[in-house]
């Protein structure tokens, strides 16, 4: 999972022909859909990468 | 995971001024030391201060580096990136600071700032939707989707969120129009057609934050019950341009433009129509002909664009820093956050382009109702050269000059319209004691001149005939009555104008007489120019007593006017003189003179 939009795992259903009503909250708190730590550690890796300070991330 | 993140201003100012080249050289350095994948290099928005570009911000020291040259970059790399020390001399300096100022904190261009449609600019990646969302991006479209429309345009009414393009018209009330419009089919529209010379707000937002404007035209057009936008954007803003494309395809892979967006049910397409720089395409009925195809030109109004928009369909248009506003009012207590800001009338901020003779010239966003006095020296620090504050022309080509006496003049779009000048897109140029007011009317009036599209008569031949006026006037041949006539012709203008680029642009000439009469009667009565810039009007004279014979002066004239022997006063020959002022940037004594014409004394430099 390199960008939001990939999924993290077959749960995820987002795609732009499948959308998502909760995919905008996923980006930083999911998954919501599931209970995976694994799926909340592949959104926090990308955070991460690019977080300038701890005021960057608006949640 | 990166050690540090470096941010380089990637804005079309700063790209001028290198930091593309700054950019290569940084990235060839760590290459040199083996180390480039430690570090993320972005070229990210303005952060504003484009005196003192190029610009880099290191993340997490939070450093500021400015006026940076490749030449710095082995230093920059050696010292802070591998040694971890600060590179003292690339930091801000300047007579507003003690010592070096590391970061925005400590320089006092950024401490009266609020940065609301800036907050991104600068932080993150332009180019990354991820960036965008991890700044709480696509939040307001979100809440939006399960919201009613006209509860969305009670929202932004509540807010206090007013038109920050030029009118100041409310944009929630504005939005209600098109919902109630009758009709499937309806657009909303951007403008980013920014046409004031010298203005650049609408291009920062869009080159550092494009997503902000998607997402507020989205959640618009769910509020208005449209299903397609156009950014009607200069061609001359390729880089915003680019940086929308790239936004726009993003957002259509994440789902967040096109059909059903987010399961709600709602879509939204959003194309992008590139104009061609005519001035008059920013007012609204002649942008909309140009989408359309047609020649830009305005129409009468009634019927408004929210009944009878592009293509004959109900249609919202806003400014670029409008909609960059709307996430932040929409999301959740957002208007209640939005509204504690500003003043009564006018909330929130105002992003504005600060130009001309003032030291910190770049991009401000401040709040309303901050002062005048504020915003040119906490803000601007002052005027360049300590020189005197003379007067700041607001609004631009169409909008007024407020004098000195109204430095106190808090922002809003009521105090400066009552004192004749308006917000507009948020242009503001300093003058200096040097400025001639006579001379400034005269240059922003033959620019709208020049635009005015032709349609209607009270814009196309009153404009030339005050043009001629004021053009008599700096020549020496202006006649007691002139002030009438300008008088007379501004306010047909303003009654009669079909549009609102016509009903505005006599506002430099009316302001100046209003605030400098004197000036324009020692042009016509006394064939004078106080301020050394209208040629026929004034001589320069070396005052003998101060000057010491340096030949500074006697070297730079390109006539070879002035003459005298090294350590003795010299003497300009009036009949070579070209007036082009050469000698008194280069007199170091401030011993060259302005002079009435035939006159051996007075005045200043």
């Amino acid at each position: 999972m390199e960008r939001f939009v990939d999924q993290c795992c077959e749960k995820c259903t987002h795609t732009k022909d499948t959308p998502c009503k909760d995919f905008v909250d996923c980006c930083l708190e999911g998954p919501i859909c599931h209970d995976s730590e694994e799926c909340a550690k592949k959104r926090k890796a990308i955070v991460e990468k690019v977080t300038l300070n701890e005021k960057f991330v608006i949640c | 995971m990166y050690e540090k993140h470096i941010m380089i201003c990637g804005a079309t100012g700063c790209l001028s001024s290198g930091s593309n080249q700054i950019a290569e050289a940084l990235t060839e350095e760590l290459e040199k030391q083996g180390i480039r994948d430690k570090y993320r290099l972005v070229m990210g928005g303005c952060p504003g201060f484009c005196e003192v570009g190029p610009i880099i911000v290191i993340y997490p020291d939070e450093v500021f580096y400015c006026r940076l040259k490749t030449e710095d970059m082995a230093e920059l790399v050696e010292t802070h990136l591998i040694g971890g020390e600060i590179v003292e001399r690339l930091l801000y300096k300047g007579p507003d600071v003690e010592a070096p100022a590391r970061f925005y904190d400590d320089i006092p261009f950024y401490s009266k700032q609020k940065f609301n449609v800036l907050r991104n600019s600068g932080l993150i990646n332009p180019e990354s939707i991820d960036e965008y969302i991890m700044r709480g991006g696509y939040r307001a479209l979100k809440r939006a989707l399960q919201m009613e429309p006209q509860a969305i345009c009670d929202e932004v009414k509540d807010a206090g969120l007013r038109g920050r393009g030029g009118a100041g018209f409310p944009t929630g009330v504005k939005w209600g129009f098109t919902n109630k419009a009758p009709g499937p089919k309806k657009y909303i529209v951007c403008n980013a057609d920014e046409g004031d010379p010298g203005a650049f707000m609408d291009r920062s937002i869009l080159e550092g934050d494009p997503h902000s404007i998607l997402e507020g035209m989205i959640v618009a057009g769910k509020a208005c019950g449209a299903d397609e936008g156009y950014i009607y954007c200069r061609a001359e803003y390729p880089l915003a341009i680019r940086r929308l494309k790239n936004a726009i395809e993003q957002a259509e892979e994440y789902g967040l433009i096109g059909e059903n967006i987010l399961n709600s049910g709602f879509n939204f397409k959003i194309n992008i129509k590139e104009g061609a720089g005519a001035f008059v395409c920013g007012e609204e009925t002649a942008l909309l002909a140009s989408i359309e195809g047609k020649r830009g030109m305005p129409r009468p109004r009634p019927p408004f664009p929210a009944q009878v928009g592009v293509f004959g369909k109900p249609t919202t248009i806003n400014n670029v820093e409008t909609l960059a506003n709307i996430p932040l009012v929409v999301k959740e207590g957002g208007a209640e956050e939005f509204a504690k800001v500003g003043t009564e009338g006018s909330k929130g901020t105002k992003v504005f382009a600060l130009a001309g003779k003032v030291r910190n010239t770049g991009l401000c966003e401040v709040p309303m109702g901050i002062t005048i006095e504020e915003v040119v020296y906490d803000v601007g620090g002052g005027i360049q050269g300590g020189r005197e504050f003379k007067a700041v022309q607001a609004g631009g080509p169409s909008g007024g000059c407020i004098p000195k006496d109204l430095l106190h003049l808090p922002i809003d779009y009521d105090s400066l319209t009552q004192a004749g000048a308006i917000m507009g897109s948020g242009g503001l140029v300093v003058m200096d004691d040097r400025t001639c007011m006579v001379d400034l009317a005269k240059y922003f009036l033959s620019f709208t001149q020049k635009e005015s599209c032709g349609k209607c008569t009270p814009c196309r031949e009153g404009t030339k005939r005050m043009l001629e006026i004021l053009e008599r006037i700096t020549e020496g041949e202006g006649v007691p009555e002139d002030l009438d006539t300008l008088d007379s012709l501004a306010y047909s203008i303003k009654d009669s104008a079909l549009c609102g680029l016509g009903q505005t642009c006599p506002n430099p000439v009316l302001t100046t007489i209003r605030y400098f009469r004197n000036e324009y009667e020692e042009h016509i009565n006394e064939n004078y120019c106080q301020s050394g810039i209208c040629k026929p009007l004034f001589q320069y004279r070396i005052d003998k007593d101060v000057c010491n014979g340096c030949r500074a002066c006697v070297r730079v004239c390109p006539v070879e006017a002035i003459k005298g022997e090294k350590k003795e006063p010299h003497e300009i020959d009036q009949e070579l003189c070209n007036r082009c002022g050469s000698c008194v940037e280069k007199c170091r004594q401030d011993c060259i003179l302005i002079t009435r014409v035939g006159s051996e004394a007075d005045v200043g430099n």
